[in-house]
């Protein structure tokens, strides 16, 4: 799968990981789970989807990333008439020589951090002007395809409680984001924190603690991490255990009307590695899985109505997906 | 790689301890249980020898479960995953071992992460030698229970006993038979016969032993004695009385009286006294020869073995008519004849001592039968045994028998009863002179029976006594005649020898198929077992 050799050691990767997340929780008062798993879905080169009441950070979480990584960075505020060309850019006529020819106007795409803000807002036409972009990293305008920054890291918001005038991503869409996390509301004690760091003379400011560069070795070495047999298993059945009707979970097979496609497998397995790495692990454990199992997986899950009507969420399921799938080595 | 070697050794050695403790709780279960299971079985079933059979459980239960453990080690990598996940190694073991062939600096670091976690780590603890509780608890159950059941009486003994108390009487049984055969082998008068004698009384002896009870047992000896009835000559009876008939006749006579008291004594000693008779024929005087004559013509009337009566009447016309050559060569197919009835004499005997061995063996069997009907079969000690009867006539309970036996010289039969239920039985043959010297029969032996006991004695019969017997249907006269009789000079006698087996066979037939309690029939077979005998050693 990699071509070349990692260019830094595994270990440093860790350290990488570690200083990020020390350095945007000087901004981000608690959501440590919110933070690593941006972190993770950063080094395994997948996108985030923010999903969280507004004010509680999402905007400062992605701008906070940019200055820890010194990477650009690039916010697009989705509204109902935003259309694909101010996302991806278009040619327009300028004088170049004393002559008048079309040439191509880059848009906020090109940037190594993206922050789709409200992405639900947009029509669904704009919103598959993303899907390209996330997935083969390149960006098509008319005959000429332009490849993105790299590393490309889009980090998308929706508001789960607005819902009139806005435009729900399509699965084919919510297929491209490697995580979906959500942003819960912090605690009486992180509340009185955020107030005091945002309300005093002066906001902390960051300090870059890695590059692009540093970032894409760090891409590297992560799909490095070995992953044992059985453990491949378990994600393999994990993934099978979302599928109603391949699995014996009562919960599942209930409320699931569609599961996780391979590409939860290869998340699954991919935050795992990252996972290990951050955890100062080179392999991948049960553990690990598991820990990753819920942003990779509650977006690929498609509930029935009855799920709906009777307020299971696709976490509920996912935890009963985790405590009832069995690893090989209890078995054994 | 060397490093996880070492770690998959001590993981190996671990979990072998571990898994033995392991086994060996689950081969005490079993062991135990199966002793349990058996100790229960055999309270419902009778199970000779349970204790070994349950005892076999245990080295079995042990055997499989060293065989289970043996064959059903974990496999390194099975070992290594336990590891991790016991000791919350995650993963990094099985990983590492997973890809121990692998190069490269990711491999190399987790090797390395892995080996310095397993370092820190005590990895004997990922397979502690630990017992199950509820194996424990159920092995002390199971042990108190089958303890239990050990000591409790088992109903199942009794029939056990019974069982055995079986078997024994069975084998006691053929060896009465097996006696029988020995001592017929053992005759010195071989007879014809002997050969299926001995082949009728090894076969009831087998059946004997293979039935599964011994009433089972008891259906194969009528069938052998009644084989063996059918082997002796049924002329022997007129054969006999022709020549008691010859005796009586010529112990009237000078010439022929020691010729008769050897005919009394044996057919044998008889048929050569006979020849020495007719070797005589010559020196003798006209007188003598007269008086032979006739006396030879009175036995040849009352003979009833047209051979013999030919003989007799052949010899005496020829002596009539003074042809001593005729005489004597007549008087040599009347020895012969007397040989013939010695050879049928020996084989009467053979087989009187052969249905004596089954007569033995059936008394046992019965014996044993009735026990079993009765629940008793498992006491061994309640054998009913007869002792032989001290006083005449003593018996003062029913079912006491006795017998007498006497071998004297008075002249005929004699027949003794005791008082009470006591019942003696006395028989004498002999020739006299007209003075009574007959012996009396001594004492029978002691009656059978569970509830009693008895003696009884019986009188020899003196010379002057007459004691008749209804005798066989003479050759000619019609099986529904009357049989006479009662005394009367023309009735025809015959010999107790030769009709106690009909007898036998009768009352024996009678007892079959009547509603007669086992006790009963045992005195009516033991009564004639004995006078059989007694008719075998009374010409003797």
């Amino acid at each position: 799968m990699i071509a070349e050799e990692p260019r830094v050691d595994a270990t440093r990767v860790t350290e990488l990981a570690q200083s990020l997340e020390s350095e945007l929780a000087r901004l981000i008062v608690g959501q440590k789970a919110l933070v690593r798993d941006t972190v993770i879905s950063l080094i395994a080169n997948g996108h985030v989807l923010l999903e969280g009441v507004p004010g509680l950070g999402k905007t400062v979480l992605v701008r906070s990333l940019g200055q820890a990584l010194s990477m650009s960075f690039s916010r697009i505020q989705f509204t109902p008439d935003l259309m694909p060309a101010d996302i991806v850019g278009t040619n327009i006529i300028g004088d170049e020589d004393g002559r008048r020819q079309f040439r191509y106007q880059a848009g906020p795409i090109f940037a190594n951090l993206v922050l789709a803000d409200e992405i639900n807002r947009a029509t669904p036409k704009t919103q598959s002007a993303l899907l390209e972009a996330m997935q083969e990293r390149t960006v098509t305008v008319g005959t000429q395809t332009r490849p993105l920054p790299s590393p490309f890291f889009v980090l998308a918001t929706q508001n789960p409680i607005e819902l009139e005038g806005t435009y729900p991503l399509p699965e084919a869409q919510l297929d491209r984001f490697f995580f979906k996390v959500l942003v819960p509301f912090p605690s009486e004690h992180d509340l009185l924190e955020i107030a005091r760091r945002t309300t005093g003379e002066s906001t902390p400011q960051l300090k870059p603690v890695a590059d692009a560069e540093t970032v894409l070795a760090a891409q590297r070495v992560a799909r490095e991490v070995p992953i044992a047999e059985h453990v491949l298993l378990y994600a393999a059945r994990l993934i099978g255990a979302t599928h109603p009707d391949r699995t014996d979970i009562e919960s599942v097979r209930r409320y699931v009307r569609w599961g996780a496609s391979p590409r939860g497998l290869q998340t699954l397995v991919l935050a795992g590695k990252v996972r290990a790495l951050l955890e100062g692990r080179f392999n991948v454990a049960f553990d690990d899985l598991s820990a990753v199992a819920q942003p990779a997986l509650r977006h690929r899950i498609f509930l029935q109505f009855e799920a709906e009507a009777d307020g299971i969420s696709t976490d509920r399921l996912i935890s009963d997906i985790l405590e009832h799938t069995v690893k090989e080595a209890a078995k054994a | 790689m060397g490093s996880l070697d070492a770690i998959i050794r001590q993981l190996r050695w671990a979990a072998a301890r571990a898994r033995a403790a392991r086994y060996a709780v689950h081969a005490l279960v079993g062991a135990v249980g199966w002793v349990a299971v058996i100790l229960i079985i055999a309270r419902l079933t009778p199970i000779e020898r349970w204790a070994e059979v349950a005892a076999i459980g245990i080295p079995l239960a042990l055997a499989v479960a060293a065989l289970a453990w043996l064959f059903r080690r974990p496999s390194a990598a099975v070992l290594m995953r336990l590891a991790d996940f016991r000791l919350g190694l995650k993963e990094r073991l099985s990983t590492a071992w997973e890809r121990r062939t692998e190069s490269g600096p990711m491999y190399d670091a987790q090797r390395h992460d892995a080996l310095q976690q397993a370092a820190a780590a005590r990895l004997a603890t990922a397979f502690p030698v630990r017992v199950n509780r509820g194996e424990a608890s159920l092995v002390a159950v199971l042990a108190i229970f089958s303890l239990a059941l050990a000591l409790l009486p088992n109903p199942m003994d009794q029939v056990l006993a019974q069982r055995q108390a079986d078997r024994t009487s069975q084998a006691r049984a053929a060896k009465a038979v097996q006696d029988a055969q020995k001592k017929i082998a053992d005759s010195a008068k071989p007879t014809p016969i002997d050969p299926q004698v001995q082949k009728i009384l090894q076969d009831a002896q087998a059946k004997i032993g293979q039935a599964d009870s011994p009433r089972k047992a008891l259906e194969s000896i009528t069938p052998a004695e009644q084989q063996l009835q059918r082997l002796p000559d049924p002329g022997t009876p007129a054969l006999s009385s022709s020549a008691q008939n010859l005796a009586n006749a010529l112990s009237a006579t000078s010439a022929g009286r020691s010729a008769a008291q050897a005919i009394s004594s044996s057919p044998a000693q008889g048929a050569q006294s006979v020849r020495d008779l007719a070797s005589q024929l010559q020196s003798l005087s006209p007188k003598d020869q007269q008086e032979l004559a006739k006396a030879l013509a009175k036995a040849s009337q009352q003979a009833q073995n047209s051979q013999m009566r030919d003989s007799l009447s052949k010899a005496s016309s020829s002596l009539q008519s003074g042809d001593t050559a005729s005489a004597a060569q007549a008087l040599d197919g009347v020895a012969s004849q007397l040989d013939s009835l010695q050879q049928q004499e020996n084989t009467d005997q053979a087989v009187a001592s052969a249905i004596n061995g089954l007569e033995a063996a059936r008394q046992e069997l019965a014996a044993q039968a009735d026990r079993d009907a009765k629940g008793q079969g498992g006491q061994p000690t309640a054998t009913a045994s007869g002792s032989p009867g001290a006083s005449p006539g003593a018996g003062t309970s029913p079912g006491a028998s006795g017998s007498g036996n006497a071998n004297g010289n008075g002249n005929g039969n004699g027949n003794g009863n005791g008082n009470g239920n006591g019942n003696g039985n006395g028989n004498g043959t002999g020739t006299g002179t007209g003075t009574g010297n007959g012996a009396g029969g001594s004492g029978g032996s002691g009656g059978t029976g569970s509830n009693g006991s008895g003696s009884g004695s019986g009188s020899g019969a003196a010379s002057t006594e007459r004691v008749y017997v209804p005798g066989q249907p003479v050759p000619g006269q019609s099986q529904n005649d009357p049989t006479p009789l009662g005394p009367g000079e023309n009735v025809p006698l015959s010999p107790y020898s030769q009709v106690i087996q009909a007898y036998q066979q009768a009352a024996l037939d009678a007892t079959d198929k009547s509603l007669i309690p086992g006790s009963e029939r045992d005195l009516v077979r033991q009564y004639f077992s004995q006078l059989g005998e007694q008719s075998g050693a009374a010409p003797k």
